[in-house]
C-alpha cells in the first residue's frame, strides 16, 4: 500500500505540475511587475483601465509593460508604449468593427504601427468575402511584416485586399509573405516582388478553383 | 531435453546438471547410512494423512479493506492509469509536429523558424520553435506566452545540426515573441515581423488558430 500511495502522489504532483504550467499559458499574468515604482503602476493601472472599459483586448498591454520591463527600458517610455499601444487599438477596433476579434484587433495595432492607415483596415474588412466570418488577423499580420520590411504600405494594402477579396486562404498568406521575402533578399524592388507575387497567387487560387 | 525445438546451448545446460559430481568416497557412504538410517513414513501415517489438508488452511497474509478505503484504492488505481495515460498520450502530441494553415511555417532552409502542429487538444497547439545558431552558447525563447521571462524556456541544443529548439503548447491567438541568444534579443528571422520595436528591436509573430485541421 505504501508503494501505491507513494505513486500516487508523485502522479498527482506531476499532473498539477502540467496543470499550472497549462493554466500559465492560457491565462496570461495580468499583474504589473513589481520592479516598476508605485505611481508607474498607478499610471498603467488607469491606462490599461481605460481600454479594459472600452471593451478593448487589455493583454497585448501588459505584454508590452512586460517586453519593456525585460528589455530594460526606463519607466517612462514603458508608459508611453502601452499608451501607444492603447490608442492603436482602439483605432484598429474602430475601423475593423466591433464584432472584430481580440487577436485582429492586435494585430490591426501593429499593422497602423507599421505605416498603414485605419481606412486601409477597413477596406480589408469590406474585402472579406460578404457572409463569411474568417477572421482577418493572418492578412493584417501579413500587412504589418511587408509594410515593416520596407514595402510601401498603400502597395501593400492593396495587393493584400486583392487576395483576401478573392478568397485565398491564410496558409496561401504566408506563402506570398515567405515569397515576397525572399524576392526582397534577393534584391528584387518591393513594387515588382509585390506585383510578381500576387499575381502569382491569383494565378494559383484560379487554377485550384473547381 | 534435445527436442528438435531446443536450441544447442540448452541441451549443453542439461547434460551439466546430469553429470555426477565427484565427491570423497567416505563422505558419500557417510551420507548414505544416514539417509538410510532416517525414520520412513508408515502407511498408517499416510492414510492418516488422507485427505491432504486443503490449501486454503495455509497460513497466509490477509488483508481486510473497509468500503472508504477500497473506494480510494479503486480511485488511486484509476487515477494512476489515467495519469500514465494523459503523460504518454501529451509527449507524442507534442512530438508530432507539422504545418497547418495560418502559422508561420517556414521551409527548412531557413534559419530560424516557429513551426505550428495539431496536437491531441483542440484548444491549444504545439509550436516547435527553432533557431539556427551554432555557435551561440546559450539560447532561450522570450515573449507574450511566457511574460517576456528569459529563463522560463530555454532552448536545447541539437549537436548534429547546431540548431536550438524547443516546443510548447500555445492557446490560440496572435503570440509576439523573440529569441535571446547570448543574451541579445533577436527577432526569428523565418517568421513574420512585428512592427511594435518600441523597445529597440522587433519582434516576431506567431499565430495559433486552435483548430486542428
Amino acid at each position: 500500500m505504501r508503494v501505491v500511495r507513494t505513486v500516487a502522489c508523485a502522479l498527482l504532483v506531476a499532473l498539477l505540475a502540467r496543470g499550472r504550467e497549462a493554466g500559465a499559458q492560457d491565462q496570461p499574468d495580468r499583474t504589473l511587475p513589481a520592479q516598476l515604482s508605485a505611481a508607474t503602476r498607478a499610471t498603467l493601472e488607469r491606462i490599461i483601465d481605460s481600454a479594459r472599459v472600452a471593451g478593448l483586448p487589455i493583454d497585448p498591454l501588459y505584454s508590452k509593460v512586460r517586453e519593456g520591463v525585460f528589455r530594460s527600458a526606463d519607466e517612462p517610455r514603458v508608459i508611453a508604449a502601452v499608451q501607444r499601444l492603447g490608442r492603436d487599438l482602439g483605432d484598429a477596433r474602430s475601423a475593423l468593427g466591433d464584432s472584430a476579434r481580440a487577436e485582429e484587433i492586435a494585430a490591426g495595432a501593429n499593422a497602423l504601427r507599421a505605416g498603414l492607415k485605419p481606412a486601409d483596415l477597413s477596406r480589408l474588412r469590406e474585402a472579406r468575402k460578404r457572409g463569411t466570418d474568417h477572421p482577418l488577423t493572418v492578412a493584417l499580420v501579413v500587412l504589418a511584416d511587408l509594410a515593416t520590411r520596407g514595402v510601401p504600405p498603400a502597395l501593400a494594402a492593396a495587393s493584400v485586399n486583392e487576395l483576401v477579396s478573392r478568397n485565398v486562404p491564410d496558409g496561401s498568406l504566408m506563402s506570398f509573405r515567405q515569397n515576397v521575402e525572399r524576392d526582397l533578399l534577393g534584391g528584387r524592388s518591393p513594387a515588382s516582388a509585390l506585383d510578381a507575387r500576387t499575381r502569382s497567387m491569383i494565378d494559383e487560387v484560379e487554377r485550384r478553383r473547381p | 531435453m534435445s527436442e528438435p525445438d531446443n536450441p544447442r546451448w540448452l541441451d549443453d545446460v542439461g547434460d551439466e546438471l546430469r553429470r555426477e559430481i565427484p565427491v570423497r568416497a567416505a563422505w558419500r557412504a557417510q551420507l548414505l547410512d544416514q539417509v538410510a538410517s532416517a525414520r520412513r513414513p508408515s502407511l498408517d501415517d499416510e492414510i492418516s494423512d488422507f485427505p491432504p489438508e486443503p490449501l486454503h488452511r495455509a497460513p497466509g497474509r490477509r488483508i481486510v479493506l473497509s468500503p472508504l478505503a477500497g473506494i480510494a484504492a479503486a480511485l488511486t488505481f484509476a487515477a494512476v492509469g489515467a495519469g500514465a495515460a494523459f503523460l504518454v498520450l501529451s509527449s507524442r502530441s507534442a512530438g508530432g509536429d507539422r504545418n497547418i494553415a495560418g502559422a508561420s511555417a517556414s521551409p527548412s532552409t531557413t534559419t530560424g523558424t516557429a513551426v505550428v502542429s495539431s496536437s491531441a487538444s483542440a484548444e491549444r497547439e504545439t509550436v516547435r520553435f527553432e533557431l539556427a545558431a551554432p555557435t551561440a552558447s546559450h539560447v532561450a525563447l522570450v515573449g507574450s506566452f511566457n511574460e517576456w521571462n528569459p529563463v522560463a524556456t530555454p532552448l536545447q541544443r541539437d549537436p548534429s545540426t547546431g540548431t536550438w529548439i524547443v516546443s510548447l503548447r500555445l492557446p490560440p491567438g496572435r503570440h509576439v515573441y523573440a529569441f535571446v541568444v547570448d543574451g541579445d534579443v533577436t527577432a526569428d528571422p523565418a517568421a513574420p515581423r512585428a512592427a511594435d520595436d518600441d523597445f529597440g528591436s522587433a519582434n516576431s509573430v506567431v499565430l495559433v488558430s486552435g483548430r486542428t485541421s
